[in-house]
Formats: C-alpha cells, sequence, structure tokens
C-alpha cells in the first residue's frame, strides 16, 4: 500500500510540476525566450489567488482571477519589454531577471514574509482511508487536473487551427509569417497562456506547499530541470519530465534519504550528458 | 596618434586613481572596492565563455566557490600555510572545470547554461551536505590571509594585494583575448560549422576556454575567501552563478571592460541602495529592466551608440 | 597600426566597432572614476562623537525577512520605551539588510563599523552569519550582542570560536531540545521518530535531542531528514515507523507549515502526537491558517505569547499595535537584546569606551522579560525559562497554551560543560546514528 501512496505522490507533486513546465516550454519552443519571470508567475498567481479566496470563500473564482490577471501580465510583459528583442536572448535574460526581482519585492511587500496557505476547498477536504494512512482527496483532484490540462493542451496543439499555427510557428517562425501566420499576436498569445498555467499551478499548489517569499525561484529552478529533461519546446516533455521528477523526488527521498540532496540534479546531469536535447528535444 | 596617447593617458588616470584611492577614500570605501575587483574579475572570467566564446554558463559559481573551499579547507582544516592554499586553489578550479567541460560540452545554448547548473548544484550540494569537511551551510570562519613578509590584515594592504593579483590576471586575458587564440574563439561564437570548416578543432578550443575561464573564476574565488575571511555554501550557489551573468550582461558581453565594470556597478548599488531602503531588490529590478530598453548590449554598448552618434 | 592595437581591454565583436576606440574607452574610465570619486566623497563625512550608535544586522529582505522584520519591531520597542537613550547618551539606530547572506552580513558589519562608527553590532538571523559576524567581532575587537534567531551551539561553548566581545541573549538549540527531551520521557514516551530539517541547524537540535532523550532513558527509533524547502513531506509521512510513540519535529518556516498541514491530511494526527522543537509546525503566524489541524500538538520553545506575566502582556500588546499580530520568538528576542544593551549602557553611566568594562557590563545583566527572568553565563550564553506549549483552542482560536516550565535553564543541561566536553562524538559525526543511544553517550 505505501508503493501506491509513493507512486500517487510523485505524481501529483509531478502535475503541478507539468503545469509550470508547459507554459514555460510553449514560451521556449515558439519564441526561444528563457522566461525567468515564470517562478514570479507561479508565486503572484497564488497570492492573487489567496487574496481572492479569502475575499469571496470561492476557490474557482480566486482560479479564474489569478489565472486572468496573470495572463494579462504575462501578456503586457510580452508586448512591451520582450518583443523588441526577438531572438535576442541576453537582454531578454537580463529583462525577466529585472521582473523576477520586481515582483519578489513586490509582493514581499503586499503578502508579508510569512508563509501563507490557501484553505482546501470544501468538497475535496478529508482523506481517502488507505490501511494505516490516509491520502488526500486535494492530491487526487491536483492530478485529475494535470491530466485534463495536458489533455487539452494536446488537443488545443494538434486539432485545432490555432494549435496548428503553433506547430508551425515552432517550427520555424519566418516560414510561418510567410504562410501569413499572424506570428505577433500568436506570441503574446502563448506568452499569456504560459503565464496563466503557472498562475494556475501557483493557486493549485497554494493549499499543498504554501506561497512564501523565495518560492518564486525554488519553483522556477524544478520548471527548469523538468524542460531541460524533457527536451526544450515539447510538450510530450514536459509532461514526461514532469512525472519522472515527481516521482525521482519521491522515491530518492523515501529509499535514499543519503541523497535527497542530489535526487534531481544528477539524473539531470546523467540525462543530459546521454542526451544533450533532453529526452524529446530536437538534436 | 592622438587617439593613442589619450587613451594611454586615460589608462593611466585609471590606474592613478586606483593606486591612489586608499589615500584618500575611507576605510569602508576602500573595502568595497576591493570586492568590487574581487567580481570584476570573476565576471571578466564568465565573459571568456559567455561574450567571447557564446556558451552562457549558469555554473560559474562552481569555480569560484571549489577554489574559495580549497583556500578554507587548505588553511583552516590542513594548516597549510595562506598563501601556498592561493596556487592550490586556482589549480582545483581548473581541474574542476577541466572535469566538468566534456560533460558540459556535449550540450549548446539553454542545455550548456542547465547542464552546467546542475553540475554546480551537485558541487553546492557536497559542500552543504558533507559537515565533517565543510561544516555544511554554517561555513567555515577564520580563513587566514596570506602573509608574504609583509600583513595583509590592514584594508589597504589587502586592497592593494586585490589590485596586483587582479591587474595581473587581466593583462593575461587581455592577452588571451587579442590571441590568435582569442580569436578563433569569437570567430567560434560566431559560427562552429564555418571554424570547422576552416580547420579549427572546435571542441579543443571550448575545452581550453572553458579551462581558463574556470581557472581566473578560481583567482576571483580565492581572493574573496581571503576577504571575508569566511567561506560558505553561498558562494557555489545558483545565485552567484545568476549574478555573475547578470554582471555580464548589463555591462557588456564581449568585452572585458564591460563585465568589470557591470561587476563593480552591482556591487555597489546593491550595498549603496540596500542602505537606503529594504526594498532595493525593487530597486535593482527596475535599474535591470530600464538599463535593458535603452542598453540592450550592455553599458558598453550604450557607450558605444554615443560613440557612433558622435562620429557623424 | 590598426587601432585595435591600442585597445587596452580587447576589443569587441564586430568589426566596425574595433574603430575609433578611444572616446569609448573615455567614457568607460569615466564612468570609473565617478563610482571611485563617489566612495571618495562619502569618506569626508563628519563623524558626530555624542550619540551612542547602534549597528543593527538583519535580514530584510529574500527568506528570512520576515524573521529580521520581527526581530527589528522588538528591538525597537525597546529602545523607544527608554526614549532612545542610555547612561544619558541618545541611541542612533543604523540598519542594515544582511540579505540573509553571510557574506553580506560581514560586508555590512564592517560597514556600520569602519564608515559609521557604531560601539555595538546587534541582531542577525541564521547561524551562517552569526558565525561570520563573530568572528569579524573578535578581529575587529567589536561587541555584538547576538538578538536574532542564530541558535549554533559552538558560538559560546569554550573552543576555536569564543569570543570575548560576544554575548547571545536568545537561546541556543540544545536548551530547547533538551527541554522537549525532559518531557517527552515524562510523558511516557520512550520511543520516538525524529524528523529533522536536513542543515546544520537541525541536525544539531535532533542530536541534542536525542542524546538528552537516550541520558534519560528514551531512545530514537527511526531519523528523518528532509532536505531543506521540501515540497511534499509525503515520502517521510509514508514511511513513518509505526510502532513510534511520538514523531519529535524541527522543520523551520514554509516547510513546517507544510508539514503540519500534510502531517494531518494524511490521517496521522490523532495516532502519533508531535513535539515539536523550536515550533516550526505550530509557529503563531500558522496557527491561524490551518483550522484545527495543529490543535494538540506540542512544542517546545523559551517563550509563547501566551505567557500571563504582566512584562509579556505589555508587550504583546504594543507589539500587536505595530505589527498586528502575534509575536514569536523573535520579536522578544530583539527586545531582550535592546534591554541588554540599554542596561549595560546605563551601568557605565554612558561610558562604554573600554570595551572590556562593557562587556563584562552586558555580562552581568538581570532582568525579568516577556520570556521570563534573563541572565547570561561567564561564556556570554543567556541563561532562562523553557516552556513546553500545547495547541489548544482559546477563545475559539488556536493558542500555544503553556504546560510546563523550566526555568534558569543554561546551555549545557541535562549535562555539564564537562560531561559535554567528555563524549566522544559530536554533532558532526552523528547525523547518521541518532538511533544509537551508545554512541550518542560513548565517552573518550
Amino acid at each position: 500500500m505505501t508503493w501506491v501512496i509513493h507512486i500517487l505522490n510523485g505524481v501529483a507533486f509531478g502535475m503541478l510540476l507539468f503545469l509550470l513546465a508547459a507554459g514555460l516550454s510553449l514560451i521556449y519552443g515558439l519564441m526561444k525566450i528563457l522566461n525567468l519571470t515564470h517562478g514570479s508567475f507561479y508565486l503572484v498567481g497564488g497570492y492573487i489567488g489567496l487574496t481572492v479566496m479569502q475575499v469571496t470563500g470561492s476557490f474557482v473564482l480566486a482560479l479564474i482571477a489569478a489565472v486572468l490577471a496573470v495572463a494579462l501580465l504575462g501578456a503586457v510583459i510580452e508586448r512591451f519589454f520582450l518583443r523588441r528583442f526577438h531572438l535576442d536572448e541576453l537582454p531578454q535574460t537580463l529583462v525577466t531577471f529585472g521582473f523576477l526581482f520586481i515582483f519578489s519585492d513586490l509582493s514581499l511587500w503586499i503578502w508579508g514574509g510569512n508563509p501563507l496557505m490557501l484553505n482546501v476547498p470544501h468538497i475535496f477536504q478529508g482523506s481517502l482511508p488507505m490501511g494505516y494512512y490516509a491520502y488526500p482527496y486535494y492530491r487526487l483532484f491536483l492530478i485529475a487536473v494535470g491530466l485534463l490540462v495536458a489533455g487539452g493542451l494536446w488537443w488545443f496543439q494538434e486539432r485545432t487551427r490555432l494549435g496548428t499555427m503553433l506547430r508551425a510557428g515552432v517550427d520555424d517562425a519566418e516560414i510561418a509569417r510567410a504562410l501569413g501566420i499572424n506570428v505577433s499576436l500568436l506570441f503574446t498569445l502563448v506568452f499569456a497562456v504560459g503565464a496563466g498555467l503557472a498562475a494556475l499551478a501557483g493557486v493549485l499548489a497554494g493549499p499543498v506547499l504554501s506561497l512564501y517569499p523565495g518560492a518564486d525561484f525554488e519553483v522556477l529552478i524544478f520548471a527548469f530541470v523538468v524542460v531541460v529533461i524533457g527536451g526544450l519546446g515539447s510538450l510530450r516533455g514536459a509532461l514526461a519530465g514532469a512525472l519522472l521528477v515527481g516521482i525521482l523526488d519521491d522515491f530518492g527521498k523515501a529509499f535514499f534519504p543519503q541523497f535527497a540532496l542530489f535526487t534531481v540534479f544528477v539524473p539531470m546531469a546523467v540525462i543530459l550528458v546521454m542526451r544533450p536535447t533532453g529526452l524529446f528535444g530536437r538534436q | 596618434m592622438t587617439t593613442r596617447l589619450g587613451s594611454i593617458a586615460v589608462a593611466v588616470a585609471a590606474l592613478g586613481l586606483l593606486v591612489a584611492l586608499p589615500a584618500f577614500a575611507r576605510e569602508y570605501s576602500v573595502a568595497l572596492a576591493t570586492k568590487m575587483l574581487i567580481f570584476a574579475l570573476f565576471a571578466m572570467s564568465l565573459d571568456l565563455l559567455l561574450g567571447y566564446t557564446g556558451l552562457a554558463s549558469l555554473g560559474h559559481a562552481a569555480y569560484f566557490g571549489v577554489a574559495a573551499y580549497t583556500v578554507a579547507l587548505l588553511v583552516v582544516r590542513a594548516g597549510v600555510s595562506s598563501g601556498l592554499a592561493f596556487p592550490a586553489a586556482l589549480a582545483a578550479a581548473a581541474v574542476t572545470g577541466a572535469v566538468f567541460a566534456p560533460l558540459a560540452l556535449r550540450a549548446r545554448g539553454s542545455y550548456f547554461l542547465m547542464i552546467t547548473f546542475a553540475l554546480s548544484q551537485v558541487v553546492w550540494s557536497v559542500a552543504f551536505g558533507w559537515r565533517t569537511l565543510t561544516n555544511g551551510d554554517d561555513g567555515m570562519p577564520d580563513v587566514v590571509r596570506p602573509n608574504f613578509g609583509f600583513s595583509l590584515d590592514n584594508t589597504a594592504s589587502f586592497y592593494y594585494f586585490t589590485l596586483a593579483v587582479v591587474g595581473v590576471a587581466t593583462v593575461v586575458l587581455v592577452a588571451i583575448v587579442r590571441s590568435p587564440f582569442g580569436r578563433a574563439l569569437r570567430g567560434i561564437r560566431e559560427s562552429e560549422s564555418r571554424m570547422q570548416a576552416l580547420g579549427f578543432d572546435v571542441w579543443r578550443y571550448q575545452y581550453v576556454a572553458f579551462v581558463l575561464s574556470a581557472a581566473f573564476a578560481g583567482v576571483a574565488g580565492a581572493l574573496y575567501a581571503y576577504y571575508n575571511r569566511f567561506v560558505g555554501p553561498e558562494y557555489l550557489y545558483v545565485i552567484q552563478s545568476a549574478e555573475a551573468l547578470i554582471m555580464v550582461i548589463l555591462g557588456g558581453a564581449g568585452t572585458l571592460i564591460g563585465p568589470a565594470i557591470g561587476a563593480g556597478l552591482i556591487v555597489f548599488l546593491e550595498d549603496f541602495i540596500s542602505s537606503l531602503t529594504q526594498h532595493w531588490v525593487l530597486v535593482l529590478g527596475v535599474i535591470y529592466v530600464v538599463v535593458t530598453l535603452f542598453a540592450p548590449r550592455g553599458l558598453i554598448g550604450l557607450v558605444n551608440d554615443f560613440r557612433r552618434r558622435g562620429a557623424k | 597600426m590598426t587601432s585595435k592595437d591600442t585597445v587596452p581591454f580587447g576589443a569587441t565583436a564586430g568589426s566596425h566597432r574595433k574603430q575609433n576606440a578611444a572616446p569609448r574607452r573615455w567614457r568607460a574610465a569615466a564612468m570609473v572614476s565617478a563610482a571611485l570619486l563617489m566612495l571618495g566623497v562619502s569618506g569626508l563625512a563628519v563623524r558626530a562623537a555624542d550619540p551612542i550608535k547602534v549597528g543593527i544586522l538583519l535580514s530584510l529582505s529574500g527568506n528570512f525577512a520576515e524573521n529580521g522584520q520581527q526581530t527589528l519591531t522588538g528591538l525597537k520597542m525597546y529602545f523607544d520605551k527608554v526614549g532612545n537613550t542610555a547612561g544619558g547618551r541618545p541611541l542612533q539606530l543604523i540598519v542594515e539588510d544582511t540579505q540573509s547572506r553571510p557574506d553580506t552580513a560581514v560586508t555590512k558589519a564592517r560597514k556600520l563599523v569602519q564608515s559609521d562608527g557604531v560601539s555595538v553590532l546587534t541582531g542577525i538571523v541564521s547561524s551562517g552569519e552569526a558565525l561570520a559576524v563573530n568572528a569579524y567581532s573578535r578581529d575587529s575587537k567589536t561587541p555584538l550582542v547576538l538578538s536574532g534567531d542564530a541558535g549554533v551551539d559552538e558560538l559560546t561553548m569554550p573552543g576555536p570560536l569564543q569570543n570575548p566581545y560576544m554575548v547571545r541573549i536568545t537561546q541556543n538549540g540544545r536548551s530547547v531540545a533538551s527541554a522537549a527531551a525532559e518531557w517527552a520521557y515524562k510523558k511516557g514516551w520512550r520511543k520516538v521518530v525524529t524528523i529533522g530539517s536536513d542543515y546544520a541547524g537541525g541536525i544539531d537540535t535532533n542530536f541534542s535531542f536525542a542524546q538528552a532523550f537516550c541520558k534519560f532513558g528514551g531512545k530514537v527509533i527511526q531519523a528523518e531528514w528532509p532536505p531543506v524547502g521540501s515540497a511534499d513531506f509525503g515520502p517521510y509521512l509514508t514511511n513513518l515507523d509505526r510502532s513510534a510513540d511520538a514523531v519529535v519535529v524541527f522543520e523551520p518556516g514554509a516547510d513546517g507549515l507544510r508539514l503540519a498541514r500534510q502531517y494531518s491530511e494524511f490521517g496521522l494526527k490523532d495516532k502519533l502526537p508531535i513535539m515539536d522543537i523550536y515550533a516550526g509546525m505550530v509557529f503563531e503566524s500558522n496557527l491561524p491558517q490551518l483550522g484545527d489541524a495543529t490543535v494538540g500538538m506540542y512544542s517546545s520553545l523559551f517563550y509563547t505569547p501566551m505567557l500571563k506575566s504582566p512584562e509579556n502582556q505589555a508587550f504583546v500588546a504594543e507589539f500587536q499595535k505595530r505589527m498586528h499580530a502575534l509575536p514569536n520568538n523573535e520579536g522578544p528576542n530583539g527586545y531582550v537584546g535592546a534591554h541588554a544593551i540599554v542596561d549595560a549602557i546605563d551601568a557605565l553611566h554612558g561610558d562604554i569606551s573600554d570595551k572590556m568594562k562593557f562587556m563584562a557590563a552586558l555580562r552581568a545583566i538581570k532582568f525579568d522579560s516577556p520570556k521570563g527572568p534573563i541572565s547570561l553565563d561567564k561564556y556570554g550564553q543567556v541563561i532562562q525559562t523553557q516552556y513546553i506549549r500545547q495547541v489548544q483552542m482559546v477563545d475559539g482560536k488556536p493558542s500555544n497554551v503553556p504546560i510546563a516550565s523550566y526555568p534558569n535553564v543554561d546551555q549545557f543541561w541535562p549535562f555539564t560543560l564537562a560531561e559535554l566536553q567528555s563524549f566522544k562524538y559530536g554533532y558532526k559525526e552523528s547525523k547518521d546514528s541518532l538511533t544509537d543511544c551508545t554512541h550518542l553517550l560513548a565517552k573518550k
């Protein structure tokens, strides 16, 4: 039975990582931006969700408000601060790093330095009894949401017109432009969707992981690890990487506790040495 | 010819100012200037990879930290004379670079960034976790400064020591980037395949650049251990690596003076603004964004633009 | 001759940038000179001799910002209470942000001493910062009153770190852990699991607990070490040895909050009682967020805002006015630190030019504080009351109610200094041997 719990733990954590990594990976795939502000989108989204939930008491409203607000924020940053440096890595890095600083201080200012936790929404309170232990319903809900988003993104990418444009843009932005695709609008849209997904992860993680200064940077590192293991720009890779990191993290800590500090970084280094573009990345 | 005279005059004036600094600046300013010099060298060492070879590393703190820890371990644990620890630290950083380079150089671009990051995190984990050796996150105090017949314990003498070491390192760096080897690196940065076609062993050039870059970072790390008389795992952490990257980009990658100015400026601003306001992180973030908007090629790029406009 | 030959710092990338390099260098040099001049000119500032300057070093940004802010509030509350004067001289507070980094802490300590001319340093949140600044204080002979969280035991024990210019009025890890061990044994617990955050502070604290618990007759049967910043305690909770009587925890910060919620979610709250050393799980700001998840949990600390003494009730009322929250340990620590500094200056009638006299006056302090009675031992470490608290509902709110107290606990209790020095293994050699009482109590 404990095996089942370990696997569920790994998958639940992996799903949160997937929500973060999917956006990061899409943004990189299309625009080649290594977005350091992604962790801030997660944290600010979580904090906005927390405030909305405190005021309205509704978890659904918290999710919607956080996702919309942060998506808008993402669109503004893309449109006015990143667009002008298209395909120019160094200034993009500096701008997103600057915003990481700005948002981390603003959220410390607004929400204080104590760790804060969202309440578990009413219908998911309680736990499923499993032998000596119990498994929180909320984590099962996280797994369900993760699968749903993964399915939705897959459908969007493979089955919609916009998705086709997106794939064309990832393959070659110049050709896409030549084919008459409005690449500029696509960029802003994808950046906003990525930011919104990070905010979604922030609100969903709030009741489990809590929100605190520095969480932005911590999840950013995790998300990068996931994306790089999976292969930059690949949704499939992000999902595989997220599950791999989630499960490795859990099993490593449970069964090789003396190497807990290495459970993520050593496998990442090994994978990159074996496959320098990640599991599903283009050679 | 006037150009040449002018530049010599500037160089002499700048050097004179640096040499004379302890005579007119107060003690703390001299200490801060020492830190600026150390980070200037750290940033320049990274730029050898980033700006000249086109390889962005997010793990440069590893070599900085390995050297700092080598100094601390030899001096505090093994009782080795502090002066001897210095070349040992440089060697340790270079060896770490030599071991990591073949792994990192399998990847390019963002993957190179992340693999250097992963490798540096492994080094950090060792420093953080191996307490019997390193004291873990408590760090190691009581690193003694070297004594070459004269004491480096006061602020001014250590400043001159740092100035001398950083000065020599800078001269060597300048010689490297202006040598045929340096020109080849720039060629590789522009196009690996073209250089390959021209018969250059690209991998070997990158390898040597990687090791050299690690060694210079090591010099800075050893100086920093002496400067604080303390080492801790923070020296090896990704924040330190990221800060070095930001110093290079802010100052202007692909030059040596740019990263040096970027480093000096960031050290100065962090110190200065954080004394004025708790919200120095916010102010620094705004500065990064604004500087990028007006000087996407770094501060040195901005200077270039002025020059070009002036030339018209 | 190409102009490139005259470029001392190497030319930039594109060939067009190689021409006319001199003006670029002019500007670069001008920038360097301007920066240097800024440094120099600031050196001309005149120093005022009259007020006593107190340098406060705290993390005010980054991960420990809240700890720093609460300590600062405590310090200011006491300095305000005495009208910012001591021994007939005005006090001038100069606050610097250490950014939660030891190297920055040393830089800022230097600045406070060399450039602001402070007479005494105080504050400091993390142990790494404390060790680094302690060395600076010793080398520069600057009095240091530790009033932040830093609890590393060795700082105030005879040994290489000993510093005649430092006192610590806050706590050390061993006292808090030992009180937990004594109470746990009396409660009837014999076999416990420990969960400790895997860094120096966590390892030292749980080691001290295990050593004391062994001495009393108990035993640690499983020791788990989640890394700092563990997002998910699921793997550790699933692995818990269920034959234990209780779980003993050291998990500060967000880790403590997460563990508290996850512990109850995994259905363990009513099966295995919790003893929370340092109260990371039942931190004051956590309680209102966790509903009834923490009710019943025990914790060990040298303070709780629920203490009924008049000193504490006045303190809590004023603290709530300033911070709109109940104080944790940091507020009272800052307050006591300021009290100690003021009393020592008073005792010397404002003349603290003789540093050894000032240190002697600091070591001689004795007063009642919100934490309880305060005095220092001859090594400069505080002797104070340790409390065992339990989360109970008071006026409908979960609160840390004191249920036992241990007055006048010194830094070595339940051992003596001689006993501690006779043990064969210390903190560093024992992380993997917490379950082995023979190892923990082995003599040299």
